[in-house]
Order: structure tokens, then sequence, then C-alpha cells
């Protein structure tokens, strides 16, 4: 299978806006649906993603947006209503397309039987807030890397990189293999990337692609 | 391309943007078409170049309007492929692939003559017309040396590509203003020569075919114009693309309209249509053995700085195209469009390994056909494509008016219609003309339009068996697409 996937995201406000660089710089075709026109501008300046300028609760402008073909849909405008509204109607465009809602409580399991996935942004938000405020030395990873990405890969089977040692692997410049399939051990070159198994990688955005690509195939 | 994903994003200016663009058109084609435009439409060759200019302008509206708006790299296919049902999207990457690559042998073709008239110009080897084949004590078989000189340049080129990932746009700035310096040189010098100052222009059509003749030539050169797909495969790569990137494309074929214009003139002027079409791909390196002052210093011959120009713009060019059309296989394979393995990088080069071969097995296969037929072909594939461009944005305005839109073309539907109408005369005449002169040219495009149906059935049913019989085929049942 190709790791490429069709996403739309409801809302290019500034979650949606980060969500949808991320994904584009890990590879991914992303469509955004803004009703603003001014942050629609904003969007199309930042090239990330294909933008659809309308209200996302209108059957048209979803159409428009490509739900019919899209893997993925994640409502992540501010209002929780409004992102399941989407992911509803997506769900009856497009009945087997995966649908993501970013939502306004941390109750997430009241969701589950409508969307397949909620997001709490604000949670994550406050884990980086009581990093800093305790302003520690030593902090998780989330917070501290600023646009460096530390993310934990499976390889797939036939992908490129798959059954080879690190040293057989010409990582990109940018990309760094930090554990070994166990999770024990930092890796060396005579680790081998064995298929189905799971590594963390540190990753630079403007070469997430193609270690995307080497590992996922 | 492929060197682009290992490079910071977002680091080439409006500057090297039009040069990528500029670098594509100007160069191999100028050099190689001028003699074979000359032979068919006499010294209305100057017409032939400036009005495929403006029928190319058309479709840069459309291309303007789609880079800006859909923010992918990957050029022409890409667009499509985001506006298109499977078939019609298959269909386009597979002509825009196979456009590229015989481009490549078109340019390996044009790369033979010209480097063996360079050899000439040193007295390393008697005159081009006098090389004969070059005997292979292995194989026990002569093969013509210009045929060898292409497949060897060719397999190096890809080579390079498929080990190592390819220069950057700054170093094509570098090649790009390599090449239009020369030409200037080359304009600057014949426009004062004496030979130019009793240039006879008259009759501008050749006799019997009448301005008719412009037709088929424009068909054959079509493909001199193919660089804007360029500029837009390298567009993530941009600064502030949905400015820079309309902007690229207008500028850089303006300028390349306006070189075009002064070096056929030149061209016509000095040797004249029949002196030109005698000379056929090395025509412009011909034309400046005549004229360029001779008895300079280590160079010895001015003529030696255009033949090298003619050599280093094919090899240049070869190379791009060895880098655009593996990039198109890259992209299709990405999209399960073609094998998964299409879509792969290498593990140990970093390189879109298997796209690259597969590319290079046709290019070499290529190379055996005669340097006319490699340029009908890439163009009419190209003009094919093109159609397919200016369609992408009809429907796009269509199906998608909300979407955003940072450049909107003028006078909407206007200029992507008169593209289409255009695009498709010339595939026409171009069609008609192969009938009647290059039959084989016509049945290998044929015949890689039946492949290309065979091997998307093939890929449909793989996807099915894969996918299991209870769930539902993505892709429609490929119809007849011949």
């Amino acid at each position: 299978m190709t790791g490429k996937l069709d996403i739309v995201i409801a809302g290019g406000g500034r979650v949606g806006f980060q969500t949808a660089r991320l994904l584009e710089e890990r590879g991914h075709d992303v469509t955004v649906v803004e009703q603003d026109s001014d942050r629609c501008a904003v969007l199309a300046d930042a090239y990330v993603a294909t933008v659809i300028e309308g209200d996302a609760t209108n059957p048209g402008i979803l159409e428009q947006a490509g739900v019919e073909t899209a893997d993925t849909v994640a409502g992540l405008s501010g209002e929780a209503g409004l992102n399941l509204a989407v992911c509803l109607a997506a769900r009856e465009l497009a009945p087997d397309v995966r649908t993501v809602a970013r939502v306004d409580t941390a109750e997430r399991a009241a969701y589950d039987r409508f969307v397949d996935a909620v997001v709490f942004p604000e949670l994550a938000g406050a884990r980086v807030a009581a990093n800093e405020v305790l302003g520690s030395d030593v902090q998780s990873l989330a917070d501290t890397t600023g646009r460096l990405d530390i993310m934990h890969l499976r390889v797939a089977e036939g992908a490129p990189a798959a059954g080879k040692s690190l040293a057989a692997v010409r990582l990109p410049k940018g990309a760094v293999v930090v554990s070994d399939e166990s999770g024990d051990r930092v890796a060396g070159p005579e680790t081998v990337l064995t298929a189905g198994e799971r590594y963390v990688v540190a990753v630079e955005p403007g070469v997430a692609d193609e270690v995307m690509n080497l590992f996922r195939g | 391309m492929s060197g682009s994903q290992r490079a910071p994003a977002a680091d080439l200016g409006l500057l090297d943007a039009t040069m990528i663009g500029m670098g594509a058109m100007i160069g191999a084609g100028i050099f190689v078409l001028t003699g074979l435009a000359a032979e068919i439409a006499g010294p209305a060759a100057i017409l032939v170049f400036v009005l495929n200019g403006v029928v190319t302008a058309f479709t840069g509206l459309s291309y303007a309007e789609l880079a800006a708006s859909i923010p992918k790299s990957g050029g022409g296919y890409a667009f499509v492929r985001e506006v298109f049902a499977d078939l019609p999207s298959f269909l386009m990457g597979w002509m825009l692939w196979f456009a590229y690559m015989i481009a490549g042998a078109l340019y390996a073709l044009g790369f033979a003559p010209n480097f063996l008239e360079l050899l000439h110009v040193y007295g390393i080897v008697p005159p081009p017309e006098q090389v004969g084949a070059i005997a292979l004590p292995v194989v026990d078989a002569a093969v013509p040396a210009a045929f060898g000189l292409a497949f060897v340049a060719v397999l190096a080129l890809v080579a390079l590509n498929a080990v190592s990932t390819a220069a950057s746009g700054s170093v094509e700035t570098i090649f790009t203003a390599t090449k239009v310096a020369i030409l200037l040189v080359f304009v600057a010098f014949g426009a004062t020569a004496p030979m130019f100052s009793t240039a006879e222009f008259q009759p501008l059509f050749p006799a019997g075919a009448g301005a008719a003749a412009v037709l088929p030539a424009m068909g054959l050169t079509f493909i001199a114009f193919e660089g804007y797909d360029l500029i837009t495969t390298v567009t993530e790569e941009v600064k502030n693309p949905r400015e820079n990137i309309p902007k690229a494309i207008f500028v850089s074929l303006a300028a390349t309209v306006v070189v075009y214009l002064a070096v056929v003139t030149v061209a016509v002027g000095t040797l004249g249509a029949e002196g030109l079409a005698a000379a056929g791909e090395a025509g412009i390196a011909e034309a400046a053995t005549q004229f360029m002052p001779t008895g300079i210093p280590v160079i010895r011959n001015g003529g030696a700085i255009i033949v090298f120009g003619a050599v280093f713009s094919t090899l240049t060019a070869l190379n791009a195209v060895v880098i655009a059309s593996s990039r198109v296989a890259f992209s299709m394979g990405r999209e399960g469009q073609l094998l998964p393995r299409f879509g792969q990088l290498h593990h140990r080069y970093g390189t879109p390994f298997v796209a690259i071969l597969a590319s290079a097995v046709v290019m070499l296969g290529s190379v055996a056909l005669p340097t006319q037929s490699a340029g009908n072909m890439s163009s009419l594939f190209f003009l094919l494509s093109f159609v397919v461009v200016n369609g992408s944005v009809i429907k796009l305005r269509r199906e998608r008016p909300n979407m955003t839109r940072p450049y909107e073309m003028p006078f909407y539907p206007a200029p992507p219609v008169i593209g289409i109408v255009l695009n498709l005369v010339l595939t026409a005449v171009l069609v008609e003309y192969l009938v009647r002169t290059d039959p084989l040219a016509l049945a290998l495009s044929a015949g890689w339009i039946l492949l290309g149906g065979v091997s998307y059935v093939a890929l449909g049913r793989a996807a099915d068996t894969e996918r299991g019989p209870g769930e539902p085929a993505q892709t429609a049942p490929a119809g007849d697409d011949s």
C-alpha cells in the first residue's frame, strides 16, 4: 500500500492550518475548507493545501473539497458542533471515509459513536504550558523540538528500507533513527529495519516525505 | 525532481524559477530543430517558432492558474490527477511520461551530430557526414557513430541520475545563463556578418506547399516549448509561489520567444533555409562555423563556441528530461497508477531508481528512431497532454467554483478554449503529416497508448484481487481508450 493519503480538513484556523502543514510535509494531499476569505488568502500563501472557501457543513462545499474520494475527513474548527456535523455529513457522502473531530472537552468517549477519532488540542496545549510554567530542564519531547518531529514509525511490508540495515539505507540528511526495534537500545549502523516493527525516528520537516517513502513505501 | 526532496524547501526565487523554464525551452530545441523546421517550412521557420510561442501561451495561462491554486509539485500530471477520474489522469501521466522519454531520445540524437561537429572543429575527426560507422569488434557489427554516441549519452546520464540526486536549481541558473549567453554571441556575430546583410527571406514559404507548410513544422517544433511543465514540477521549492509561478511562466515564455526569433532569423539570414535544412540537427552549429571569426588562440575557431553551446544544451536538456520523465513515473507510482515500485525511492541511492530505469529502457530504444520521428512523437504527446491541462482548468472552475485561486487567468473561458482548439488543430495537422511521411512514428504512438490501456486494466485487476471481492473497486472499468 502507498502511504499517501487524501485528507480534507474543515477549518483553516490555527489548529487546522498547523495540521495541514504537518500532513503536507509528510507527503499527503490536503484540502482545507475555510469560510473566512482573508484566512483563505493566508492559507493559499502558505501553499500547503488546496483551499475551498465556504461553509464546511454545506454538502455542496464538501463535495467540492473532494470528500467522496478522500481517505480522511477532519473537522478541526473551533466549534465542536460544526466539526461533528462535518464528520456526519462526510460519512453520509462517503461511508468508508475515516472521520476525526476536534472537540472542546476531555470527555472523548461521548463522541465515539459518531466519529472514528477525536482530538482535544487544549489538552496537548496544557501539557506544553505546564512544562513551561515549571521551567524544568527536563521536558517531554512534544514541546521542545521546535520544527523537528520525533515519531514512532512502523516499517511497512515491502517498503524500500524493509529488511535492510541502517548502514545499507541512505537516510536523507536531517533524519536519524533513534531506537532499535526492541526500543531498548539506541540504533547503530548494524540495526536492521524489520518490517512490521516500530522505531523512534527524528525527522526535520524538509525530509519527512522522503523518510515516509523509505519506511512506508 | 528527485534532487528536490533532499534540498531545503522554498529556496528558489523568481529568477531561478524563470531560469528553470528557460533552461528547458531554450537550448536543445533551438539547436536541434531549427534545421528540421527549415527543411519543412523554408525561411518561414522564423514564423513557426513565434506562432508556437503564441499557441503555448494559452496553455501557459492554464498552467499558471493550476500551479498557483494546487500546491503540489509534479507538473501537469499532478494537476490533472486532482481534477479528473482515474482513467483520464492515468492517460495524461502515461502520455506525459512518453513525451519526456521521447524528448530524451530527441536530445540524445541532437547531441551526437553536434558533438561530432565539435570534434571536427578541432580536427579530431573528419566532417560529420564523412564519419561512417564505428566497427564494433565484439559483436562483429557496425553501428552508426551518431547512434552510438546518442546511446552512450543516454546511458551515462541515466546512470548518473540513478545513483545520485540531481543538480539543484541554482546550478540550473548557471547552465541557462551560459546557453543564453552563447546564443546572444551567435546573434551578435550573425547579425553583423556580411552574409546577413545580403540575407534573402524570399520566398518566405517553400514552393508548392505555400503557407500551409508552417503547420507541420509547428507540430514538429512544438516540443521546444514544453519548458513550463518543468517549472511546475518544482513549485513547492519556489518562494511565494502564488505570485512567482505565474510570473516565471510568462517571463520565461516571452524571453524564449524573443531569443528564438533572433536566433532563427540570424540562422536563416546567414546560412539560408536550404543550408540550414541540409545541416539538419547541427543547423545552428553549421551556421555559426560559417560566420564566426577564425584564428582565435586556444579555441581556434569562433564557431566552436556555438558548437560547444549545442553540445552543452543538448546534454543539459537530456539531463532535465531524464529527471522529468522519471518524476512523472514516480508520481504515478505513488498514486497507485503504476506499480508501487515506481513510487519508491531506492534505499541506498535515495533516487526513484525503478522509475529512472524504466524511463531509460524506452529512451534507449527510441534512440534508434530518426531525429524527426522522435521530435514528431514527442510533440504529439505534449500537444495532447496540453489539451488535457486546458480541460482541467475548465472542469475545475465548473466543479469547484469556491476554490481559492490566487491567480485567475483573464478573459476566462476564452484562453483554455482557444488553447484546446489550437492544440487540437496542430495535433490533427501533425497526425495527417505523419500518415503521409512517417507511419512508423504514428504506429509507435498508437502502440504506446494501447500499451497504456492494457497496463491500466492489468493494474486495476491486480488492485481488485488485493482488495478482495467483497469491497468495491475504486477504479472504474477501463473503456476503449485508443
